[in-house]
């Protein structure tokens, strides 16, 4: 367990975060909204330019199967130019170290990986990827998936709320919420950084002599950039293989707690934002106290048993820290990670586990929307046990949002639970040398967890680069991001113009109701997973293993 | 009040209807009907107890012949397998008995509700050949376009058109309106009026009410009775649950052989049967048919689920003051002089104006002047006397009195006994008496404002006195004589026992009341006051009802209201939950979607708060049904893979033995099903308190006690077992 | 009337052109105008840290203080040799401390000093949060400039 002054600094980063969080919020809510603003005589101009220039017609609403589908093929796009800029880096300019250019199945992993905000990484930041790949693929996409996915959510609330004739326009969406929120935000946080210490730099890896004469590499690069971009848009894809374990991510204990704040800020404000857009402000309270009440929940079981110093924790940042980043990593679904995953206790990564299959703790752009999805079916089951049809935000829940809804539970257990199985089945597993036991169980399942919630942690790193690998979790990735949401776009579109009931029976907007969604949050989890989460960490648990290692 | 299970909140004799679960549940019908269920062609619309079955059909097989699913099943396992398939089959009788039990259970309730019809004998106009036949027919057996014939003194049995004839029609049973009404070839007669004078015949242009009956009965025999929206939620909620566990149970079957973990096929299937929402998947259709029969059991017919569902969901509740909030008849409380009269000479002119008014306000007039003594002397005059049969153009009734010694039998009537034996105890009294003993005397008694016109000089407190009356909630009736204003008469609405609880009851739920009346502003208000409503609407017409409603639909309301008139069938066709008087009109009880066989508008209130006790008793069963899934993984998961991964046991916090942990939890998720049978069919007892009190008492009833009840359950059962 | 109405139509139907000019723009934004940007200033304002805090030694750059480099001299304080990063360039103090003594061993330098430069060269403790560590190479460029002595064979 942790001491006082741990608990302290938790309570404290925490706290910040979530006052943070609400400050922005009035400022975020007005990018969905289109209120006048004053950066507006800034950006409006900018803005509109962009619009002629791509021909948007700004004031064009669109139905949910439009906006589904245009920021699908946005992303579908964004995935071919990254594709090719992967898979042709070694003909490309700003590539000092000449790398050649990816493999095509790990150039379409990365791809879609960047694309739906997942980032798992198959690959070696510092010797596979040239300047220009991690500029013009991997930031770009790190830029546009957080910003699809915060378009996404935006338009889900839209249909939500009273009064919405349609659920908005996704390109005039993507484009204020990169010009008013990633952007600057981004701008500001990546100064920040290469204060602390994180290179930002485009010219080529240092060769020195060290002092005791040995010749050394150093990998510097545009890292700060990217740094900024990965833990605010809570995409988690680091620049280095080791991600924010390397200290030219994260220098010192100050920059690991100013990216631990960044990956919850964005998740939480939308929470705040959620509440404003749909002009019910107490609204945001059962999400908010379900997703740090279910975060809690998670920090504890993590914190049973902390880990030390030692094997795959770095010094400045100490075991404690490690697992605190873990949690907020994989809760966030950021999955960014300062330490080895394999260092970590099972009860750690059990933790992780949950905040990755709960996805809404706060989790991200998508993570209010799951949180919506838990709403409506505990509205739905225990709703109806207060004597009236169970309505959420005035508005009865038919069959058809029960079926959208279940479908969207369904999902998750099929797209981890099968090719979970057929690594095991294909060899594909045996083959990158992963083992039939415990540890060996929880790294497959945790690789397809981490790719279904597209969080982007992961125990194999550049050992997955296999074809088998790189194209299942790229299928994983692809459904577990864009299923969902189309799913849940779906329901919300069927919400604008229903008819809404003034007399609320069931108050979602309590504590009471909070706390009964957290415990039917934990029951509809544990109820899918809790077998194989019993034959994967659990196991390691009670076989005695320490971290898992071997 | 408590909606309670034992009692059903109003049920004039609850015995006449079969609704004893001991008698249906040792009927063989039952007992068959269960059986036949069992084929897997009727299970198909069951798809979770499908499932059931198909899993008890493959560890039957299991059972027979285990080589051939080596390596997922070990021959020496067979008793044990037996041992499964046998309480498989008997969890998908159980459901199939929970069915076959309700809809028996509905069947004879709805049944026992055709006895409850009113009958009345008619006369069948049948032609054969050449010749036209009367045949006497009840009024149930009627049927759209037959013949009757009707006579003097006839009821009109059923709504009818008239071919043939003139008649007086007497309408005021149903509207009312007390003048007779004419009737000729193509007017419409409605149903439960008189026919008055001479004899027409006419073409039936409706269905009985019992028909309603029929469509219910239809309802709960058709195994093909559509979903209501909450059922198919539900049934999308159970389909959810299904495909995830399949994917469950496929994937830790696929795990288990591809890193060999050993375990055993028919735990696995065990372990499927037990998360799969088998526990309302089974009691689901029990649920619906039940929520029906409750409603039966109150003589009320609903006409499809949806509209008892819908009741739970009511928001607004339209309330006819008369027969709702107060029983239909006034009282005479007291006597107001004008000035210059006394008390005496009110109570004296009540008394007279009275004795032709057979209603029970014009009794209880009587009653209150004889109570204080005021008996004129001149009885023997009314048995002269000219009456003014009360009129609804000039709202008043009277008589005009000659004076005569001649003593004469008053004319008849429902209270003629009692008349007989004040006027044979008062007419030889002659003490001092105020009224004129020579000459004409008229006594008008009437609405004040319709008085007013007739008088020749209006006293100057008589605006005064009437709005005190009607501010304290009473209705004043201003009595005149020869043309002189004398005096008022108070009346007061008689609340229904238990009304002011009721609506209590209701506000608290945060359900609006609004009352309607057509009484005068003052006096509405002052009632709904007194029984706590806030909202009431005066001086309204039948035909405002349709306004009311559709105002608060507006507002995005679920309105309820009752009706009985004509005039109600717009507003009971547009109200999301409407309930017909059985005494009213057939266009009425068409436009409604439930009627009510005992005609207790009061009964509204009871159709909401069976509403609400259905919608519970489904979500109960549900949350309970998927919280016991957490006691069930903790008992099999650690058996599981128990061949080769013993530290899996620490999960076993139940302590149960290997074979025994699969057994007993297969047995509670089996025996949990009967034992859920009374309250799918009682539905769950509640308080009515504010929806968040009753959501959280419910969750914590049945959505904890979900949880906890199966880890003693299996634990006991498991006790129970290591005896053996 | 029928232009406009067909006008109106053509707004209200659903375009996916701007899918290409969306996809052009952010990449020119995000992907290269944003890390040149910040590179720039970076470049201008920070240098010292966007180019990976280089530290020279005798004129000559030696190494990165955020990069672990190899010591295995007795002489000077050892970096970890497992670790997630593989380039782990802190160690505790303890761990500091408990190398004193073969480094005063090596060196003849007085462990007193020995301590003194450790706690000089402690960081990590910011408030109440992390515990205290040393940089290996900057503690080791220290006690070369502290005792040149000592050190003038080795570098």
């Amino acid at each position: 367990m942790i001491d006082a002054a741990q608990g302290f600094s938790v309570i404290l980063i925490l706290g910040v975060s979530v006052a943070i969080s609400w400050l922005i919020s009035p400022y975020v809510t007005g990018i969905f909204t289109r209120a006048p603003s004053r950066v507006d005589r800034l950006l409006n101009p900018v803005e509109n330019l962009i619009y002629r220039l791509a021909g948007v017609e700004p004031t064009h609403g669109m139905g949910w199967k439009e906006y589904f589908l245009s920021g699908l093929l946005v992303n579908i796009l964004q995935m071919a130019v990254a594709f090719v800029i992967l898979s042709s880096q070694g003909m490309l300019p700003l590539n000092p170290q000449s790398f050649p250019g990816l493999n095509w199945d790990l150039s379409i992993h990365t791809a879609v990986s960047f694309a739906t905000n997942t980032n798992l990484q198959h690959y070696t930041g510092e010797t596979m990827l040239s300047y220009l790949s991690q500029m013009a693929a991997v930031q770009f996409l790190q830029f546009t998936s957080a910003a699809t996915g915060i378009c996404m959510f935006a338009a889900i609330v839209r249909g939500f709320t009273v009064g919405s004739k349609d659920m908005g326009n996704f390109y005039v969406d993507f484009v204020r919420t990169l010009t008013r929120l990633l952007i600057p935000l981004g701008f500001v946080v990546a100064l920040i950084l290469v204060w602390l210490g994180v290179p930002q730099t485009l010219s080529g890896h240092v060769m020195v002599v060290t002092v005791e004469g040995a010749t050394q590499k150093l990998p510097v690069g545009p890292v700060a950039s990217l740094v900024s971009i990965m833990q605010l848009g809570n995409n988690g894809g680091g620049y280095y293989g080791a991600n924010a374990a390397h200290p030219f991510m994260n220098p010192n204990p100050q920059s690991n707690i100013l990216e631990m704040v960044l990956m919850l800020l964005l998740p939480t404000s939308l929470i705040f934002v959620f509440g404003e857009l749909l002009g019910k402000k107490r609204e945001a309270r059962p999400i908010l106290i379900g997703a740090y009440t279910l975060f809690g929940i998670n920090l504890f079981i993590a914190f049973i048993n902390a880990t030390h110093l030692g094997p795959g924790i770095e010094t400045r940042i100490g075991g404690f820290f490690s697992t605190f980043w873990t949690v907020v990593s994989t809760s966030a679904t950021t999955g960014s990670v300062n330490a080895q995953l394999a260092a970590m206790h099972p009860l750690a990564i059990l933790s992780a586990l949950l905040g990755m299959l709960i996805q809404a703790a706060p989790g991200s752009g998508v993570g209010v929307m799951y949180m919506v999805m838990y709403v409506v079916i505990t509205v739905f089951i225990v709703g109806l046990m207060s004597g009236r049809t169970p309505e959420y935000l005035g508005i009865k829940i038919t069959g058809r949002d029960v079926r959208l809804v279940m479908l969207a539970f369904l999902i998750h257990p099929a797209i981890i639970l099968i090719p979970t199985i057929v690594a095991y089945a294909s060899g594909a597993a045996a083959a990158i040398g992963v083992g039939s036991d415990s540890l060996g169980f929880t790294q497959v399942l945790y690789e397809y967890t981490t790719s279904a919630a597209n969080n982007g942690s992961d125990f194999f790193g550049a050992s997955a680069n296999t074809v088998f690998f790189n194209i299942s979790t790229a299928i994983v990735i692809f459904l577990g991001r864009y299923a969902p949401i189309g799913l849940m776009l779906a329901l919300s579109g069927s919400m604008i113009g229903r008819k809404r009931g003034t007399v609320v029976g069931l108050k979602t907007d309590s504590i009471s109701f909070s706390m009964v969604l957290v415990g039917s949050i934990i029951i509809v989890v544990a109820l899918t997973f809790f077998p194989f989460l019993a034959l994967g960490p659990i196991l390691s648990f009670f076989q005695g293993y320490v971290n898992g290692l071997g | 009040m408590v909606l309670d299970r034992e009692k059903p909140v109003k049920s004039s004799n609850p015995k006449s209807i079969g609704t004893d679960l001991r008698v249906s549940i040792f009927s063989g019908k039952v007992l068959i009907d269960s059986l036949v269920r069992l084929s897997p062609v009727s299970l198909a619309s069951n798809p979770v107890m499908l499932i059931v079955e198909v899993t008890f059909f493959i560890v039957a097989a299991m059972a027979i012949y285990p080589q051939g699913f080596v390596p997922v099943a070990s021959p020496s396992g067979r008793l044990f397998y037996v041992e499964i398939s046998a309480i498989l089959f008997v969890t998908v009788w159980f459901s199939t008995f929970s069915a076959a039990l309700a809809e028996q259970q509905a069947k004879n309730t709805a049944s026992s509700l055709r006895k409850l019809e009113t009958e009345v004998l008619s006369k069948k106009i049948v032609t054969e050949k050449w010749s036209r036949k009367i045949i006497p027919t009840k009024s149930t057996e009627l049927r759209r376009s037959d013949l009757i014939l009707l006579e003097k003194n006839d009821i009109v049995p059923i709504d009818a058109d008239v071919i043939e004839g003139i008649a007086m029609v007497d309408e005021s049973l149903v509207t009312g309106e007390s003048t007779p009404v004419r009737k000729a070839p193509g007017d419409a007669l409605i149903g439960g009026s008189r026919i008055v004078s001479d004899t027409i015949t006419a073409r039936v242009t409706a269905n009985p009410g019992e028909t309603y009956i029929d469509q219910m009965i239809k309802l709960v025999e058709s195994s093909k009775r559509p979903k209501t929206p909450n059922e198919q939620a539900i049934t999308m909620v159970l389909f959810g649950l299904t495909a995830i566990f399949s994917i469950i149970i496929a994937s830790l079957l696929g795990i288990s052989v591809t890193l060999d973990l050993g375990a055993d096929l028919s735990v696995i299937l065990a372990l499927y049967v037990c998360l799969l929402p088998t526990t309302i998947g089974a009691l689901l259709p029990a649920i619906g048919l039940s929520g029906m029969s409750r409603l039966y059991q109150r003589k009320i017919v609903a006409k499809s689920g949806k509209a008892i569902e819908t009741a739970g969901d009511v928001d607004v509740i339209v309330l006819d003051k008369t027969g709702t909030i107060t029983v239909g008849n006034r009282e005479a409380m007291e006597l107001i002089p004008f000035e210059g009269y006394s008390k005496r000479e009110v109570g004296e002119a009540a008394f007279l104006s009275s004795w032709y008014d057979d209603t029970p306000e014009g009794r209880s007039i009587i009653r209150l002047a004889y109570d204080k003594g005021f008996i004129p002397d001149n009885l023997n005059a009314l048995g002269l006397a000219h009456v003014y049969e009360f009129s609804a153009s000039t709202r008043s009734s009277g008589v005009k009195l000659a004076h005569s010694d001649d003593f004469m039998l008053p004319k008849g009537g429902k209270a003629i006994s009692q008349r007989q034996r004040i006027s044979r105890k008062y007419s030889s009294a002659s003490e001092e008496s105020v009224s004129s003993s020579f000459g004409e005397v008229e006594i008008i008694k009437g609405a004040p404002d319709s008085i007013k016109t007739m008088v020749r000089s209006i006293p100057n407190n008589f605006d005064e006195a009437v709005d005190t009356i009607s501010a304290s909630g009473h209705t004043p009736i201003a009595i005149a004589r020869n043309g002189e204003a004398i005096g008022i008469i108070r009346l007061r609405d008689v609340l229904k026992t238990g009304i002011k609880e009721k609506i209590q009851s209701i506000k608290i739920m945060g359900i609006r009341p609004i009352m309607v009346t057509g009484d005068q502003p003052l006096t509405a208000r002052s009632i709904a006051s007194e029984v706590g409503i806030e909202e009431c609407v005066p001086r309204a017409k039948a035909e405002d009802k349709f306004g009311i409603v559709q105002k608060a639909q507006a507002e995005s309301r679920i309105v309820a209201m009752i009706g009985d008139g004509t005039n109600d069938a717009p507003a009971l066709a547009v109200a999301d939950v409407g309930l017909a008087m059985s005494s009213g009109t057939e266009a009425a009880k068409e436009a409604a979607n439930m009627v009510d066989l005992e005609s207790n508008p009061a009964k509204i209130i009871d159709v909401v708060l069976l509403g609400k006790q259905l919608l519970m008793t489904r979500g109960a069963v549900t949350a309970f049904s998927i919280a016991n899934d957490v006691a069930k993984y903790f008992a099999i998961v650690p058996v599981l893979f128990a061949s080769t991964i013993s530290q899996l046991q620490a999960l076993n916090i139940l302590g149960l033995g290997l074979n025994s942990a699969v057994l007993s939890t297969l047995m509670f998720n089996a025996i949990i099903i009967p034992l859920l049978i009374p309250l799918a069919m009682k539905g769950i007892a509640f308080k009515p308190t504010n929806t968040m009190s009753i959501f959280l008492r419910n969750t914590l009833i049945y959505g904890v006690g979900g949880i906890i009840v199966p880890f003693v359950g299996i634990k006991l059962i498991d006790i129970l077992l290591s005896m053996f | 009337m029928k232009d406009r109405k067909s006008r109106l139509n053509e707004k209200e139907r659903a375009s996916y052109k701007p899918i290409i000019g969306i996809t052009i723009i952010s990449l020119l934004m995000c992907g290269l105008s944003f890390p040149l940007l910040i590179t720039g200033l970076a470049q201008v304002l920070l240098s010292n840290q966007a180019n990976g805090q280089i530290v020279q030694l005798n004129g000559r750059s030696v190494g990165s203080t955020l990069i672990a480099q190899n010591f295995t001299l007795p002489i000077f304080f050892h970096p970890r040799n497992d670790s997630a990063s593989g380039v782990d360039p802190h160690i505790t103090l303890q761990d500091a401390y408990a190398q004193i003594s073969r480094i005063h061993n090596a060196t003849g330098i007085p462990s007193s000093a020995l301590e003194e430069i450790v706690n000089q060269n402690t960081e990590g403790v910011l408030l109440i949060f992390g515990s205290p560590y040393v940089n290996v190479l900057r503690v080791n460029l220290m006690l070369i400039k502290t005792f040149p002595s000592a050190y003038k064979d080795s570098v």
